[in-house]
């Protein structure tokens, strides 16, 4: 029997973060993530943790920083303008080899953009969290429900790969009201504690020296710079998460993640009534990113990839570039700034790139 | 009388900071004051950015090292989480008062209990001499070649006059480190700070009036000197703020 | 089935609540429902917008960009979203403050006082409940027995007054609405 709750996607998000375990999280207001550090300044509390709001978002991605090299699974959680404040101690994080959650509930952009919820992020996301060339797992989910799924496995990623783990979801998730089914709480104890942690426990006798650091020689750190090359190699064969929809006999495939692919559902769903072959894939990661299924369609039969997402110039458009190789035409589609995708606006879209056209006027 | 003796958190290696430096003895200090009060295997350095930040190679007690003026915000996650450990911050005035201003004052503000020893040298000295926040009025550095002139930079920022204003430290005190009458004063306030903390008292601040022999183009001995009649009597020192005595 | 509903006025006219208890309804009877908030940046006194969408399947997409059910409490909404209900779908306005509503060819528009019925209730709070009231009794979207649930439940730990205050502006609204019922 689950723990159903008609929620919304903030604070569902901070729910699934307490039953994984997390117990410190810092943060700054920003709008539309203010539900998360809201919830969790009452509920952390309640299971022994610690909230901190923050003076800015510079120093709460270094407060989890400090909470996460002591073992704490730590959370941080902003949108687009207090992700790139948070852009220093994301890159600081990946460097000591700390792992940690970082949640964006993405708006308009660039600049302060607007409050308005849009998919304005995604390279950031992908390719520059911070300075210095690293990558860190980046989860995109698509509902309240898969949102709550992935951020209660978030810590396991994290610590595994000791690096931190990146949500990006934009303002109409982290706002939506949608039932969820809560996992139960995650029960963790000393022993869950990982080694390095800069902790005492169970050790007073110790005689060694505990340290962390982003500072290194140059040798050791072209040897971490090559190691963390290697693990995002074996990101992709392992860890890499998308969803097919309607692929089997599509002639044009959607490729759409988070908000965009719900919409994007709708319109095809309507599309496959009215007889044409569309298909969707939605990639799950973000980073490591679903290459292998869009490079393996089957292109004598795929006559074009349309990308659809909630910004201007659609993003993720290099990335699908670079495995569709010039076997099809990309198109792309999207709304921005603010003003929402919405089911007519996308399906009229699709409908104008698969009917060659032929609908138009 | 003390006993002379290598300290215990001073690993041996070459420590990488300038002959005459005083980095090198407020470090002692604190590692003599660790192992007085029984606390060196408990302590966590968080190690900001600067010469300070050479203590990774020689610091040989537990640290982490963490972004240029954050030490604040690192150290609020980790005492947040770990209330046990005795933690402190140690920090150069580029470091706190300039890019970490926000941190100190916030983590200040919020009475958060660990100490942060703030080593003030009235120069950025890793990166080469240039101006920072404390730099005196008239002082020649990489970036005020003319003296440093107030009617552009402003004038030097007094960080134990500011954080003394707020009602949430237990323990704000400034100490020169250039004469045997001013380490042993420092070495007495170290051990205040670190008791109120084990006590809980809340946020204690130390600043250590130091040197830099290579960037102030002095030897180290003139440095002394020029504390003397330069620095102290701009930056005073004095005990700002002690919960004990302001309770009375 | 699957139902779109669209609340519109301004901050403090109860929009975002009566969205939120319509979905827990349809929720508490076994149905789906999304509920998305539109906001301004203003805290008070700016536009109020929020989307509800029921079904009996999953819902896949929350965003419709034509609603079946139009709900506008103010003249500001009404300019601005006016255009954004289906063809033969329900147009509710609050006659108090919108006079002459478009009666486009297809659209059943109820023009209620709803203002009026919540001062009469005797709590302009009440105004959120009195809108869904009239949706319940034109429509079937939730039922009446389980909006009474969701009330009961989220003003069991208020004074006894204000439940019954709510059940009352419940009551006058599916009067209402019974009237417009196709």
């Amino acid at each position: 029997m689950g723990d159903k709750k008609f929620m919304k996607g903030n604070n569902a998000i901070a729910e699934a973060a307490v039953r994984a375990g997390c117990r410190f999280f810092a943060g700054y207001p920003i709008t539309p993530q203010n539900e998360i550090p809201e919830y969790l300044s009452w509920r952390l509390p309640e299971v022994g943790g610690a909230f901190v709001q923050g003076e800015s978002e510079v120093a709460s991605i270094n407060m989890v920083y400090g909470a996460a090299a002591m073992g704490t699974r730590a959370l941080t959680s902003s949108s687009g303008p207090g992700i790139s404040l948070k852009a220093e101690g994301i890159s600081y994080l990946a460097a000591a080899a700390l792992p940690a959650v970082i949640v964006n509930i993405s708006r308009g952009g660039p600049g302060l953009g607007s409050i308005q919820p849009a998919q304005s992020d995604y390279l950031q996301a992908t390719k520059a969290l911070g300075h210095g060339g690293f990558h860190a797992m980046v989860f995109a989910p698509n509902s309240a429900q898969e949102a709550v799924d992935l951020v209660y496995n978030a810590w396991d990623y994290a610590e595994r790969d000791r690096n931190p783990v990146f949500i990006l979801m934009d303002g109409c998730l982290g706002n939506i009201m949608e039932e969820v089914d809560l996992p139960p709480m995650k029960e963790l104890n000393d022993e869950d504690i990982p080694g390095w942690a800069l902790t005492r426990r169970n050790d007073p006798e110790r005689d060694w020296q505990l340290s962390l650091t982003p500072i290194y020689t140059e040798e050791m750190l072209e040897g971490l710079n090559a190691m963390a090359g290697e693990m995002y190699k074996s990101w992709e064969t392992e860890d890499v998460k998308y969803e097919e929809f309607m692929l089997d006999d599509a002639e044009y495939v959607v490729v759409a993640y988070g908000i965009a692919s719900r919409v994007s559902k709708e319109a095809i769903l309507k599309l496959r009534e009215q007889g044409y072959k569309v298909g969707l894939i939605r990639p799950i990661t973000l980073f490591p990113f679903p290459k292998k299924v869009i490079h393996d369609l089957d292109y004598s039969k795929v006559k074009g990839i349309i990308d659809v997402e909630m910004t201007l110039p659609a993003q993720m458009h290099d990335d699908i570039a670079l495995q569709v190789l010039e076997r099809c035409p990309i198109y792309e589609y999207g709304r921005s700034g603010g003003c929402l995708l919405d089911d007519d606006g996308v399906y009229e879209a699709l409908l104008d790139i698969v009917s060659g056209g032929e609908n138009n006027g | 009388m003390a006993e002379y003796k290598r300290s215990s958190l001073i690993a041996s290696a070459p420590s990488g900071y300038c002959p005459g430096c005083l980095h090198s003895l407020a470090t002692r200090l604190i590692s003599d004051v660790l192992d007085e009060l029984g606390q060196a295997q408990n302590s966590l350095n968080v190690i900001s950015v600067g010469c300070s930040a050479l203590n990774i190679k020689y610091w040989g007690g537990d640290f982490l090292s963490v972004a240029h003026g954050r030490a604040p915000a690192a150290a609020t996650g980790i005492k947040r989480v770990n209330p046990e450990r005795l933690v402190f911050a140690y920090q150069g005035d580029g470091d706190l008062a300039a890019i970490g201003l926000a941190e100190i004052m916030s983590a200040a503000n919020r009475g958060e209990n660990f100490t942060v020893i703030f080593a003030n040298n009235q120069t950025y000295g890793m990166t080469g001499g240039q101006m920072a926040p404390t730099t005196l009025e008239g002082q020649v550095t990489t970036t005020t070649v003319n003296g440093r002139d107030p009617s552009t930079t402003g004038y030097p920022l007094k960080m134990c006059e500011l954080i003394s204003t707020l009602k949430a430290p237990a323990y704000v005190a400034r100490f020169a480190l250039n004469s045997p009458k001013g380490i042993n004063q420092a070495r007495a306030g170290i051990k205040k700070a670190f008791q109120l903390q084990m006590q809980g008292k809340g946020f204690t601040f130390v600043e250590l009036l130091t040197n830099c022999p290579t960037n102030w183009h002095l030897s180290p001995l003139k440095t002394l000197e020029y504390m003397d009649t330069n620095t102290i009597p701009y930056f005073t020192p004095g005990i700002y703020k002690d919960c004990e005595v302001d309770a009375e | 089935m699957k139902q779109s509903f669209v609340f519109s006025g301004s901050g403090g006219q109860g929009i975002m609540s009566a969205g939120i208890t319509l979905a827990q309804a349809a929720i508490d009877m076994g149905k789906h429902a999304t509920y998305l908030p539109e906001y301004g940046p203003e805290q008070r006194g700016g536009s109020a917008k929020c989307t509800v969408v029921i079904s009996d399947e999953p819902i896949v997409s929350p965003l419709p960009r034509l609603c079946d059910n139009l709900i506008v409490m103010n003249e500001l909404a009404y300019k601005k979203f006016k255009d954004d209900v289906k063809d033969g779908g329900v147009l509710l306005v609050n006659s108090c403050r919108i006079s002459d509503p478009d009666r486009r060819d297809g659209l059943s528009v109820i023009s209620a006082p709803v203002d009026d019925i919540a001062l009469e209730v005797g709590n302009d709070k009440a105004a959120n409940v009195i809108l869904i009231g009239i949706l319940i009794g034109a429509t079937d979207i939730v039922s009446e027995e389980a909006f009474k649930l969701s009330l009961q439940e989220k003003f069991k730990n208020k004074k006894p007054g204000i439940l019954e205050m709510n059940l009352n502006a419940l009551a006058k609204g599916i009067e209402l609405g019974r009237h417009h019922r196709k």
